[in-house]
């Protein structure tokens, strides 16, 4: 009897807890899954994905980061690709889908290790090696563009943006576009560049070859009272009064009540209020703004008033704007009018508005300074603006950091065959297991061109070999071979001038070295019981 | 979708997994492009000046009947995706243009139609897309080849009055297509800055009134405000009037902040009352003082107020809603005033008549602000039969004053009836002879798909479409005149220049490049994930 051994209960009941080899490969397989959904947007000719979520709303999209947050990812392996999409997004802008690809391929490729028993440590330690090669070979060979130079610098920055809008639907106007995310990009301040001061501003309706660069700040008319119609709609050399202050008439404090004993009183209770918001819009006016902004709604009787002094005035103006032309006239926005000078009004050449589509916008050029300047995009459908624009802000992320960092490589996976090549010749050099590893981290490499040719409907083993070929018999000319779109085929993509910042490469290749190696160190995961299946345990528990 | 490892075991990977279904590669693109094509065919018939209207019932039961691509669509509520896509483009046609909006869904249809045979010829949508943004290029190099201008001043605007009258053809007001396009034409111009070649539409204001016909809709040259003077005594005509806008109400002012009066004697009490009674007094005399002939007030005053202003034979208006205010204000020079104390003579609008009239038998009487200071607003007051008629009279006239603003902004036109499509398919083929590389295919199918917007037109006109259009592309070659097109009313001519139809540049150029834009959109789909059990 007492040889009985107890059953020990560690964890909750309903808790999943799976582990060993088992359970890696299993991790392997989920990961492999999504990577095989998203690869197909990967390249020029990669492909849109339609999303629907529960509420019937949907999104077209081919931004790797954007399909990943929408599968809405629960696996817990899966979710580190996540991660590193989201990471690349932030980071650098863009890349989103190829550094979840070839992290998906890594450990595709680990995957006959794990069955032959290699300690997944090994295979860690082996990665993290290849990586770090791989990063110095990426400093070593990337070309430095001349910054000196004006013209050559500004036609870099152009090319980088043109080949992050390739695969993109705005790919047919990329060069009217890469010319405006330049430019707008270089519109911001070169010592503290902030990308959130460049706004995109979506029109429906009108083509997009009918976006326009603001140099300046735009935006839409917002909602306005009686009396607007009649304020002047354009300014030269205007002064603008930016200010955070509601201009209503209204009870100044929530909870306070007046009393009166005096009937005679009332009159001047009235007057007080009327005192108030008056000594408010005096003080404004005083300070010789002619146009006045507000983060705060301006009411009626402001309206009425700033109308019969010729002012212009918009209430409820987006925090983003009033951010930018904070920004662009250097003054600072004011929350009260006590001590409003005509010191803290800004300036600039021309207010203007104007009708764009069925949409009033008011649009201020002409600043003295720098430091903002808004894209208004065109197009036909919602869904086709908001695509665009992630498009876009994928493009003036990748110039904002080839700004900051100049190198760049070559892209249509050249810089990968590359990189495949030099592991190759380094993994022989190496004794132990180390080097099949390394040799299988070079084989991860090659999904990038592959991808890119069989998304285009090419055949992606014969290219495969040539751009082998041609990188081993001659490293050296043919170091930036890539694959030919145009042509079916392969050529020196540096020529062609699909480039890249190299930050977004080395970025890239660590961040996806990182994701299967968190994959690969995991031999056990306990999944808690989530609240809704723990009530369903415990309901039936009761029956 | 659920999955399995190697080792047999399912695993979830995105949230509610089993229910989300998934379709990819030709299967997704099959969906799609039959989901545009159900759309662009239910918009077909009502092409043309002998299509169709829908009759469309909302949640509520409201009724609309209408002819409008844009209408039609935005009441239909779709729930698929791509259909909702239509939409929205079908939208975007009607903010920038106010025109063509069925075409530019039957042409993004027809494109998407052309591109699955294409398909299953194994080309790659992306080389599809390529050929189709190449052929655009062309149809619209090509159009900017064939337009014409027209030439209109202040006086002389009967072209403009033709073009109203094009985009009027399809309406339900054809039969007083002459009249309205003549208002139409007369309202912009009205408002049209011609040196800077803009309109202002906040200026034009649309009124409905069931009764009567639509060929007693009139152009009134000022304001209608659909309401009754304040007291039935009041003069009903006022000459010369100087008008008085308050945004205040006739009744003591009332501060914001929370407030207590405290009355604890009849003596208080008699206080206040008289208190109150100066108030409307004081408030009267000040509206006087001004000179005002006329007082619209924003807000309400109550019996006591009314009476004294009858007293002090002072018309007035009450409850005169906030753009009508704006409006008014904007034709008569006057100035909003928020306080009595405010008003002065400076501040008051003129207006050279101003009188209350009844239409029809109904009750409900107009006022009628003429002969304004600022003559730059007008009205135009719709008359119909019935509701729907006047709203969808309302929508045609919309669409009316779109086409003049467009040829104000730009008055270069191309022939309607199909001859600009036409034109444009002719010259696409032959551009694309010259193409090598499967490129070609796709410019072909797409000056196939050009023809689509003809054929409809001809095919509502009860033709034998294929034959008609045929003829016609046959005529254009031969005569290398672009003006041919399908003679839908059968004037005996194909003369398109002849018979006055055409459609402004602009709008024809951003149909195009609007189809071509969604078409490559939808194309570019090769995956859909969605909730399952859904369309």
């Amino acid at each position: 009897m007492s040889h009985f051994t107890p059953t020990i209960v560690l964890l909750k009941e309903g808790t999943d807890s799976s582990q060993g080899k088992g359970h890696l490969l299993s991790n392997i397989d989920a990961c492999v899954e999504i990577v095989n959904t998203l690869k197909t947007t990967l390249g020029p000719r990669g492909m849109d994905k339609l999303i629907t979520n529960d509420r019937g709303k949907s999104t077209v999209t081919n931004d790797g980061a954007t399909v990943m947050r929408l599968l809405d990812v629960v696996h817990p392996a899966v979710q580190t690709l996540v991660d590193i999409a989201m990471s690349q997004d932030s980071e650098v802008g863009d890349g989103t889908t190829s550094v979840v690809v070839f992290a998906g391929e890594i450990l595709e490729q680990s995957r006959s290790f794990i069955k032959e028993n290699v300690h997944p440590q090994t295979l860690i330690k082996a990665f993290r090696k290849a990586c770090f090669k791989c990063r110095e070979r990426i400093k070593e060979i990337a070309v430095k563009s001349n910054v000196e130079d004006e013209k050559q610098w500004n036609s870099m920055l152009k090319k980088c943006a043109s080949t992050a809008m390739n695969s993109k639907l705005i790919a047919g106007h990329k060069d009217a576009f890469s010319d405006m995310v330049v430019q707008a990009v270089r519109s911001l301040d070169p010592e503290f560049p902030e990308v959130d001061l460049i706004g995109i501003k979506k029109v429906g309706g009108g083509a997009m070859e009918e976006s326009f660069l603001v140099n300046g700040v735009a935006f839409k008319k917002t909602f306005s009272y009686a009396g607007f119609e009649q304020q002047p709609k354009k300014f030269t050399t205007p002064k603008i009064a930016l200010l955070n202050i509601e201009l209503e008439l209204k009870n100044e404090k929530e909870n306070a009540e007046i009393r009166i004993k005096d009937p005679k009183e009332y009159q001047k209770i009235v007057e007080a209020e009327w005192e108030l918001i008056y000594e408010k819009l005096e003080k404004i006016v005083e300070s010789g703004a002619n146009i006045v902004l507000s983060r705060l709604p301006i009411g009626d009787l402001a309206t009425q008033y700033f109308a019969d002094r010729d002012i212009f005035c918009a209430g409820r103006v987006e925090e983003s704007d009033m951010k930018r032309l904070s920004v662009i006239t250097g003054k600072q926005i004011q929350s009260t009018t006590n001590g409003f000078t005509s010191e803290m009004v800004g300036e600039c050449e021309l207010m203007e508005e104007k009708q764009i589509g069925s949409e009033r916008y008011n649009i201020f050029t002409g600043f003295e300074k720098q430091g903002s300047s808004t894209i208004i995009l065109r197009g036909g459908a919602e869904q086709f603006l908001a695509e665009s624009e992630r498009s876009l802000h994928d493009a003036i992320m990748v110039v904002h950091r080839a700004m900051l960092n100049s190198n760049v490589v070559a892209g249509g996976g050249a810089i990968e065959m590359e990189l495949s090549r030099y592991l190759h010749e380094y993994a022989k050099t190496i004794y132990g297991k180390e080097q099949m590893l390394i040799s299988a981290f070079a084989k991860a490499l090659e999904i990038i061109p592959r991808q890119i040719s069989q998304n285009a409907g090419f055949d992606s083993v014969d290219i495969m070999n040539k751009l082998r070929k041609g990188h081993f018999e001659k490293p050296k000319e043919n170091i930036w071979m890539g694959v030919d779109i145009e042509n079916e085929g392969v050529c020196n993509t540096m020529k062609s001038f699909v480039w890249e910042p190299s930050l977004m490469k080395l970025n890239m290749i660590s961040a996806a070295t990182d994701a299967a190696c968190l994959v690969l160190s995991v031999d056990e995961t306990v999944k808690s019981p989530s609240l809704q299946d723990n009530n369903k345990i415990s309901m039936e528990g009761r029956k | 979708m659920l999955r399995y490892d190697s080792s047999g075991k399912p695993f979830i990977i995105i949230r509610d997994q089993d229910q989300k279904e998934r379709l990819t590669g030709s299967e997704a693109r099959k969906a799609n492009i039959l989901a545009a094509m159900t759309v662009a065919n239910l918009m077909k018939t009502s092409i043309g000046p002998l299509g169709m209207d829908k009759i469309l019932v909302d949640q509520d039961g409201e009724v609309t009947a209408t002819n409008d691509g844009a209408t039609i669509l935005k009441n239909m509520q779709v729930e698929n995706p791509i259909a909702k896509l239509l939409v929205e483009l079908s939208q975007g046609q009607d903010d920038e243009i106010g025109d063509g909006t069925t075409s530019v869904v039957v042409l993004a249809g027809a494109l998407l139609e052309e591109s699955l045979s294409l398909l299953e010829k194994g080309i790659h949508p992306s080389k599809i897309s390529e050929g189709y943004e190449k052929a655009c290029d062309i149809a619209v190099k090509h159009l900017l080849k064939i337009c014409d201008k027209i030439e209109f001043d202040k006086e002389n605007y009967g072209s403009l009055v033709k073009a109203a009258k094009t985009s009027l053809g399809s309406k339900i007001v054809n039969q007083y297509t002459e009249k309205i396009a003549k208002i139409s034409v007369e309202a912009v111009l009205a408002v049209a800055d011609l040196e800077r070649k803009d309109v202002r539409f906040d200026l034009i204001k649309l009124e409905g009134k069931t009764g009567g016909t639509l060929g007693d809709t009139e152009l009134i040259d000022g304001i209608i405000i659909p309401k009754n003077f304040s007291h039935p005594q009041m003069p009903k005509q006022i000459k010369n009037a100087k008008i008085a806008i308050l945004t205040c109400p006739f009744e003591p002012p009332k501060p914001k902040t929370g407030h207590k009066l405290d009355i604890d004697s009849v003596k208080k009490y008699k206080e206040l009352l008289e208190i109150e009674q100066n108030y409307f007094k004081e408030m009267t005399d000040l509206v006087k003082k001004s000179g005002a002939t006329l007082v619209l007030c924003q807000w309400g005053f109550d019996d006591e107020a009314n009476h004294l202003l009858l007293q002090k034979k002072l018309p007035a208006v009450r409850w005169v809603s906030g753009t009508d205010i704006e409006l008014i204000a904007i034709a008569t020079g006057a100035r909003i005033v928020p306080r009595f104390s405010e008003l002065t003579e400076k501040k008051l609008g003129k207006a050279g008549m101003v009188t209350e009239k009844s239409l029809g038998t109904t009750d409900e009487n107009m006022i009628v602000i003429e002969k304004c200071s600022n003559t730059k607003t007008v009205t135009i007051l719709v008359k119909g039969g019935n509701k729907m008629v006047v709203e969808e009279g309302k929508r045609s006239i919309h669409d009316a004053l779109c086409v003049t603003r467009n040829l104000i902004k730009d008055n270069r036109i191309v022939y309607g009836g199909g001859a600009a499509e036409i034109s444009c398919s002719v010259a696409v083929n032959k551009a694309s002879k010259e193409i090598t590389g499967i490129e070609q295919y796709s410019i072909r199918a797409f000056s196939q798909a050009l023809l689509s917007v003809p054929i409809a037109l001809a095919s509502n006109s009860g033709l034998n479409s294929l034959e008609a259009v045929s003829e016609i592309q046959l005529k254009q070659i031969e005569k290398e005149s672009p003006f041919l097109g399908i003679d839908c009313i059968s004037m005996g001519t194909n003369n398109m220049k002849e018979q006055y139809v055409f459609d402004t540049l602009r709008g024809k150029i951003q149909e195009f490049l609007l189809a071509t834009q969604m078409a490559k959109m939808i194309l570019k789909i090769d995956d859909i994930i969605r909730p399952t059990g859904q369309y």
